[in-house]
Order: structure tokens, then C-alpha cells, then sequence
């Protein structure tokens, strides 16, 4: 007892100043207070950085082991991102990617203030990477040992001959060079920055990402990684050149291309057109993965006899019939007459979609999806009555929806000019990115709708959501991407065709938006009563109350599971490959095994596509971390 | 129901004034349970009510029934000679006329402070933003906290979040506030600012309706005090009469535990 109180009064004159920071404990402290406070705690520590030793050693002998053919994951690069895309239109890839570039460039200009690295901490990442290469030089078991005539030596048992340990080391000469150079340079950068006034010196994030993709771009025109390729169907394997000119010269442009529009976009930034250049920009990445998909990588042959007569009078009949409709229907005294309209258009939008699947009520589909937007439109039209601008803008809009919804319907009708090799003209990558990226993007507002209708005061609208969601989320999505594929297509009228990919689409958003609807529910439930109340109170309408109150705070809420659901939703478009897709993963794992010069190498194929997903998915994660706190998620 | 009866009008000033707010044998019941029963009363134009009484006495029920927060099930409501019924143009029309102020705020936490106030009359009076913006910072202004117009509610304090309710109330250039236990949900020293912002409001001539126990906040605007116990106006009469000689033996009661 009287050694408490004697603490006690240490404590209480100790208090003079605030207490120490955290972060200024010595290594020596740290190590003490983490890891070994007791003994429980150290034998603990021991077996875990036991254990890590062992799966790292585990993992270099397999990837540095001279059984590894990585030959097969560097010839099949290219086969690997998009299968078998002709080689002589392989231009049409270029303009994708780069269009993506430029637009990431371009956003993360106006967008982001990216903040800084601080130099001390850079100075820790050298001497760390340094500290770990000298782990895995040392780890690595000996290579075996080679005669000169090239055969691998074996012992009398048959199992393979090493070097020794010592013989290992001096051989890796070149490794301890690097460890060495390494940890110098971040020990010369943390003696530098140890002076006061250089200790809060930072660089900024854009400078470390640019520079460090600039220098991977720079190293294909300058280290030999060798010249591996199928060029139409004979496989090219030179090594000690630098890779090929038609690899490493659109990488360069498109390296230019991040790097020179991440400036034109940070002009932007602070200015008047900052608001105009981040929506458009938002809204180009909306409309991008289908219009660089569907034209730029399909290259539609239009047929212009048919688009003069059919699809642009269409185009332009709804566009300016609808713009007329919705200019009566946002004029002041438009009121009853104007609910009236709308919900009639609702109703023959519905009974289109109905009479189609009886082949009741032939119209060609475009037509149907545009009668269903005409009449979401004049839906919303009521909101915009008021001023003629804000009128303006409702018809700017529904004339650029038309526009774009007409445009892309053109072209996906029209047959592609691409030498197929394969029912799909795209695999690999850009067919997992594509499917990823279209799924999240259409079962978004599905998956809103169905959540708000699962929560709607109406009963028949909580029962379709309630058990559609049940029903989908009941069922494997195999089969449900199988029911798309192989039953559909019998169930629909004469004249309707599905494409495979369009079947697999459809099937995929919609078994993804019941996912993301219970996500989405879960935030819509956060929002207290209080929050409708006060709505309601002012005299929003519902839609009102929906779009500005409960939808913003209960998506922000779901955060968390909604970058959830698009990581399951990007990994698990591996399924494609059981409906016979060729996804990324399905290249790696029967595509180049299946090649007569890499007979069954699957392995090095199957580790480089898991290190691929987990760098997509981590890099997911982690702006959806930045995005919480930028949202100011739990500061309510 | 005694002394006064609860149509008649207490203070000279507002002898010919309009009919507000009239409740006709108003009833709700949750399940059996019956919150309210009988309520009949009448506001004028201008008027301002207290309502009191114990907790469980319908008070804030029936304030939350006059814009149909709160579904009533049967007797008759008419603000300014609408019917409140289940006619959704009906409820439209008494919500953009009738602003509220909730014990527990609710501002939008997503917006800012000027958001939270321009976002009905933008949307619901169709006005520009720029004329929405300017109303908005006079309102704040008023209420006395012009320099938070950017700021989220998160970063006000309760006082200062409950008089941006009251100016996002005002923005809709209401004809009656209802205010359901404005200062309950706040610490002491931050009341007296919500009741000045009040008071002003009382006398600038709006028909306001208030659910409270600050009495001295009822003595000094009201013009009628309402006296509810168990679903049922018990007493009415003016601030004189209920601080003086209240009739009821309930009403003394309550009195005596109050002050």
C-alpha cells in the first residue's frame, strides 16, 4: 500500500509538463512495451516472427526455385491483359487505356489534394526495404549447382545438389550491393532530416507516384529485360535486349499522358471551371468503360443507310417530342395534369416491356428503353418547376441522355469489325475490369431502388423488392450466371437475341444489386425518424425527402459494405470463366498451360494474377478509407 | 373543462382576429392506449399558445398532429381553413404553411448550415438560390449567428443548432410555428438564447404554438396558457390567471411542482 501511494506522489511531481508523445518511445522502449511485457507476451512474439520467417522462406524458394518457368508469364503478358485481341488493331487498346490515363490524370488533378510524404518516412521505407532484401538474400536457400555442361547436379538419392551457404552468399554479390546501397541512402536522408528545422520536410504524394511510374517507364527503354512475344502464333523469346519497341513506347505516352493531364487538371483546380471540369470528368468516368468498350475496342462497321433512316430520326424524335413534353410539363400551372401525364407514360413504359416478352408488340428495343426514360423523366419533371435556367437544365439533360442512350445503342447493334478468335474479341484483365466495372456501375442504382423499396411504406413495392432479394440472394451466383447464359435465351420471343457477354451482364448486375441492396438498407436504417420528421415538416416531397436527406446519409453510413461488395464483386468475376468466358484468371490457369511450349506451367501464372487482384483490391480499399474520412463518416 | 372555455380568446388584441389552428374533438389512440381524447380548441391568428402538463399528456401529440406528423383518428383539424385529411395536396399545403421546431433539432447533418436552411425553399417555394441565400443569411442574422452560415451542425452548439432549426423553420415564411419542447434537450446556460430568439418571434405577430415547461417564458409572451392532463385539455386561461388562481385541483398540482 505504501508503495502506491509513494507512485502516486512521484506521479503527481512528475506532472509538471504534458505527457510524453507516443511516438518519441526509443526502439528499445517500444520493443519492450509491444512485444515483450511479459514473458507469455515474448514467447509469443518469438513464434510469430518465427512463423513469418518460415511462410516468407516458403514463398521465395517457390518464386526463385529453378523449376519457376516465368518465361511463360512474360511471354503471355500481353495474352494475359487481353487474351487474343488482333495484334494489327491492337492500336484500338492503346486509345482505351490512354483515354483511362488521361481521365485518371485529369481527376486526381482537380479533385485531390494529395498532401505529402514526409522525408524522414521515406528515409524508414529505404533502410526497411534495404533490412528485408538483406532478410531474403540470407533466407533464399543456395541455388543448385550447374556443371559446365549445363545439367543440374544431383546426389546419389537424386535429390538436387546445392551450393553452400557460403558459396550462395558471395554469389549474390549484386543483392548485397543493393541492401547496402539502400540502407546508406536512408541513413544519410534520416541523418539529413534530423536537423530541426529539415525535420518536417515533406514531398508530395504526386511527386513520389509520378516519379516512381516514371522510372518503371523509363527502365523498359533501358534494362534488358529481354524480348518474349507470340507474334502471330511463333514465340519469340531474346533476351539481354530491352522489350519491344510496340511495348514500350505506348507505355511512355501513356506515362505522359497521367503525368502532363494531372497538371492541366490541377490548373483547373481553385478556378470557375472547377465545378464544370469535376463533373465532367465524373461523368465521362460513368459513360467511359461502354463506350470505350462497345466503339472504340469494338469498332462498329455502321451501316450510315440505316442510321440516316432508322436510328437518327428515332434519336431526334424522342429527343425533341420528349424535350417539348417535359418544357409543358415544368410550366408553372402544369400541376395535376402534369402527375396525370407521367403516370400514364409509366404505365405504357411497363406494358411495352410486357408485350415484348410475349411478342405481342414488335418495337425495336431502343424505342422501349427510351419510352421508359421519357417517362421517368416527366416522373421528375415536377422538381424542376420553378425559373426558366433550372428548366433549361432538365431539358439540356434529357437532350443529352437521348443523345448518349441512342448513340451507344447504335453502335452496340452494330456488328464489330475486330477478327474474332473467339466468341468474345476480349479476354484477360480487360474483360475482368470491363464486366467488374459495368456490374458495379448498373447495380448501383438497382440496388439503391430495391433498398427503397424493402423500406417503402407501400406494400406491394416492400414485397417485389423482399423477395426478389431472397430469391437472389438464395441462389449460387454460378447458377445464376449459368440460368443467364443457357435458359434465357430459350424464354425470349422470336427476334430477340442476348449476346453471351449481354446475358452474363444482366445476370451478374442483377444478382449484385440484391447484394447491395441489404448493404444499402443497412444505411437507410441509421437514419433516425427524426431526419424524415424534419423533412417532412419543411414540406419536401417524398422523392425530395429520399434524394437529399435519408439517400446521402445512409449511403455514406454504408460506406464500408459497399467497397465490400465491388472487392467480391471484381474477384468473383472469375466465375465467367465455368460459362465459358476468358477471364484473367482462366487465361493463367488454361490458356497458357495449354500452349505447347509451357506445357501445364500453370503456377507462376496463378501467383502473378492473385498479386494483380490483390493490388486492385487494395488499392480499392484504401481510397475507400480516404473517402470515409473524407465524407466525415462517424462525425455525426 | 372550466373558467374559459377553450374557443374563447383571451387577450383583447386578437378579438377579430382569423381562426388559425381549430381542433374539433380531436382522438388517437396507440393501440388501446388512448393519447388523445376530445381535444378541442381554437388558435387565432397571431395568437401565442403554451401548452403544458405533465409528460404523457398528449401535449406533444396533438402539437405533432397539427402538420401531420402524427395521423389523428378521428374529429376534425383545419389549419387556416384547410382540412388536415388523408388528401396528400391538403397535408402539401398545411406543411408549407405550418414550420416546426423539434426537441431534438434535426438539422441535416450532411449539410451546412446554410444548406440545411436554403434547401425548402429552393425546392419546395421554387425560389433561385441566390434569392434563398440572401433570406437565409437574414435569418441567421435574426436568430444572432450570421458567421456559422458555413459551418455543419455537428460543429454548433445545442443552442446554436436548435436557433438554426428555427431559422430553417422561418425560411418558409411559415403563418404558424409549433414548437414541441424547443430548450428540453439543452443544457441551461443555452435556453435563455433559443426563448430570446422565441420571445422575438412572439412579438412579431406569428401564430406560434408551444409545447414547454419554461414558465416563465409562458408568463411572459403567452397569450393563452393550455393545461393538458391525460389526453384532455383540462384548463385554459391567460398566464394571470394560471399564476394567480388556477381553478382545477390537477392544475394546482401541477403548478406547485413546476415552480
Amino acid at each position: 500500500m505504501s508503495k502506491l501511494s509513494d507512485i502516486n506522489v512521484e506521479a503527481g511531481i512528475a506532472d509538471a509538463g504534458p505527457p510524453q508523445q507516443g511516438g518519441s518511445l526509443s526502439v528499445g522502449q517500444w520493443l519492450r512495451t509491444n512485444l515483450f511485457s511479459n514473458w507469455f507476451n515474448s514467447i509469443l512474439t518469438l513464434l510469430g516472427v518465427f512463423a513469418a520467417l518460415l511462410m516468407l522462406r516458403g514463398v521465395l524458394n517457390f518464386t526463385f526455385s529453378e523449376n519457376r518457368e516465368w518465361d511463360a508469364v512474360r511471354t503471355n503478358l500481353r495474352a494475359l491483359m487481353t487474351l487474343s485481341y488482333p495484334e494489327s488493331q491492337y492500336v484500338r487498346v492503346w486509345v482505351a487505356v490512354g483515354f483511362l490515363m488521361a481521365l485518371a490524370g485529369m481527376s486526381a488533378g482537380v479533385w485531390e489534394n494529395w498532401g505529402g510524404v514526409s522525408v524522414k518516412r521515406m528515409s524508414t521505407w529505404l533502410m526497411g526495404s534495404g533490412g528485408f532484401f538483406a532478410l531474403c538474400v540470407l533466407l533464399r536457400e543456395p541455388s543448385v549447382i550447374i556443371d559446365s555442361e549445363g545439367k543440374v547436379l544431383r546426389t546419389v538419392e537424386g535429390t538436387l545438389q546445392r551450393e553452400s551457404f557460403w558459396a550462395a552468399m558471395t554469389d549474390r554479390l549484386g543483392w548485397w550491393i543493393a541492401v547496402v546501397v539502400l540502407i546508406a541512402m536512408g541513413a544519410a536522408i534520416w541523418a539529413w532530416c534530423s536537423e530541426p528545422d529539415r525535420r518536417n520536410n515533406s514531398v508530395a504524394v504526386t511527386t513520389v507516384v509520378f516519379s516512381g511510374l516514371g522510372l518503371l517507364v523509363l527502365s523498359l527503354w533501358l534494362v534488358p529485360y529481354g524480348h518474349y512475344a507470340f507474334a502471330d502464333g511463333t514465340y519469340i523469346a531474346v533476351p539481354g535486349r530491352t522489350v519491344a519497341f510496340s511495348t514500350k513506347m505506348p507505355w511512355t505516352v501513356m506515362w505522359l499522358l497521367l503525368f502532363g493531364l494531372y497538371f492541366v487538371g490541377r490548373s483547373f483546380r481553385d478556378t470557375q471551371w472547377q465545378g464544370i471540369v469535376r463533373g465532367s470528368s465524373n461523368l465521362l468516368w460513368l459513360i467511359s468503360p461502354m463506350a470505350l468498350f462497345w466503339v472504340v475496342l469494338r469498332d462498329p462497321a455502321l451501316d450510315y443507310a440505316h442510321v440516316l433512316s432508322t436510328d437518327l430520326p428515332m434519336g431526334l424524335a424522342f429527343g425533341v417530342l420528349g424535350g417539348v413534353l417535359l418544357w409543358v410539363l415544368t410550366r408553372a400551372d402544369a400541376g395535376e395534369a402534369g402527375r396525370l401525364t407521367a403516370v400514364g407514360l409509366l404505365g405504357f413504359a411497363a406494358f411495352n416491356w410486357v408485350a415484348a416478352f410475349f411478342g405481342l408488340y414488335p418495337m425495336l428495343q431502343k424505342a422501349r428503353i427510351s419510352f421508359l426514360l421519357v417517362a421517368l423523366a416527366a416522373l421528375v419533371a415536377p422538381n424542376f418547376i420553378g425559373e426558366v435556367a433550372k428548366r433549361r437544365q432538365l431539358i439540356v439533360g434529357w437532350l443529352s441522355a437521348m443523345a448518349l442512350v441512342h448513340y451507344m445503342a447504335t453502335m452496340m447493334n452494330t456488328p464489330s469489325t475486330v477478327e474474332l478468335q473467339s466468341s468474345e474479341f476480349l479476354g484477360g484483365l480487360g474483360l475482368t475490369l470491363f464486366v467488374a466495372v459495368i456490374v458495379v456501375l448498373l447495380s448501383f442504382p438497382l440496388g439503391v431502388l430495391l433498398a427503397l423499396g424493402r423500406t417503402s411504406k407501400f406494400p406491394i413495392f416492400r414485397m417485389l423488392s423482399t423477395s426478389y432479394i431472397e430469391i437472389i440472394r438464395g441462389v449460387p451466383l454460378i447458377s445464376v450466371l449459368i440460368f443467364f447464359s443457357v435458359m434465357v435465351p430459350l424464354f425470349l420471343p422470336d427476334g430477340m437475341e442476348l449476346a453471351e457477354l449481354a446475358a452474363v451482364l444482366t445476370g451478374y448486375t442483377l444478382f449484385s444489386a440484391a447484394y447491395l441492396a441489404e448493404n444499402v438498407r443497412g444505411g437507410l436504417q441509421s437514419v433516425t425518424k427524426g431526419q424524415y420528421e424534419a423533412a417532412d415538416a419543411i414540406g419536401l416531397t417524398a422523392v425530395q425527402r429520399t434524394g437529399f436527406i435519408v439517400l446521402p446519409q445512409g449511403l455514406r453510413v454504408s460506406i464500408p459494405q459497399l467497397v465490400g461488395q465491388v472487392i467480391a464483386t471484381f474477384k468473383e468475376t472469375s466465375l465467367l470463366a465455368i460459362i465459358g468466358l476468358f477471364d484473367f484468371l482462366r487465361v493463367a490457369n488454361s490458356v497458357i498451360p495449354a500452349q505447347s511450349e509451357f506445357m501445364g506451367v500453370k503456377r507462376e501464372g496463378i501467383l502473378l494474377v492473385a498479386m494483380i487482384y490483390f493490388f486492385f483490391n487494395f488499392t480499392i480499399s484504401k481510397y475507400s478509407q480516404r473517402l470515409e474520412l473524407r465524407v466525415g463518416l462517424g462525425e455525426r | 373543462m372550466s373558467t374559459d372555455d377553450a374557443t374563447t380568446v383571451a387577450n383583447d388584441r386578437l378579438v377579430d382576429r382569423e381562426d388559425m389552428i381549430v381542433c374539433v374533438d380531436v382522438d388517437k389512440w396507440y393501440g388501446d392506449f388512448q393519447a388523445l381524447n376530445g381535444v378541442t380548441a381554437t388558435i387565432k391568428e397571431g395568437e401565442v399558445a403554451v401548452v403544458c402538463g405533465p409528460s404523457g399528456s398528449g401535449k406533444s401529440t396533438w402539437i405533432r398532429c397539427i402538420n401531420r406528423l402524427e395521423v389523428h383518428q378521428a374529429g376534425d383539424i383545419f389549419v387556416d381553413g384547410i382540412e388536415l385529411s388523408n388528401d396528400l395536396r391538403n397535408i402539401e399545403k398545411i406543411r408549407s404553411e405550418v414550420g416546426m421546431v423539434f426537441q431534438q433539432f434535426n438539422l441535416f447533418p450532411h449539410l451546412t448550415v446554410l444548406d440545411n436552411i436554403t434547401l425548402a425553399p429552393i425546392w419546395v417555394r421554387k425560389k433561385p438560390r441566390a434569392e434563398a441565400e440572401t433570406a437565409a443569411r437574414a435569418l441567421l442574422d435574426r436568430v444572432g449567428i450570421p458567421e456559422q452560415a458555413e459551418k455543419f451542425p455537428g460543429q454548433l452548439s445545442g443552442g446554436q443548432q436548435q436557433r438554426v432549426a428555427i431559422a430553417r423553420s422561418l425560411a418558409m415564411e411559415p403563418r404558424v410555428m409549433l414548437f414541441d419542447e424547443p430548450t428540453s434537450a439543452l443544457d441551461p446556460e443555452m435556453i435563455k438564447e433559443v426563448l430570446d430568439v422565441m420571445k422575438e418571434l412572439a412579438r412579431s405577430g406569428i401564430t406560434m404554438m408551444v409545447v414547454t415547461h419554461e414558465m416563465g417564458f409562458a408568463r411572459e409572451v403567452a397569450d393563452r396558457i393550455i393545461f393538458m392532463e391525460g389526453g384532455e385539455i383540462v384548463e385554459v386561461g391567460t398566464p394571470e390567471h394560471f399564476f394567480t388562481n388556477p381553478t382545477e385541483d390537477r392544475t394546482k398540482l401541477f403548478m406547485s411542482q413546476i415552480l
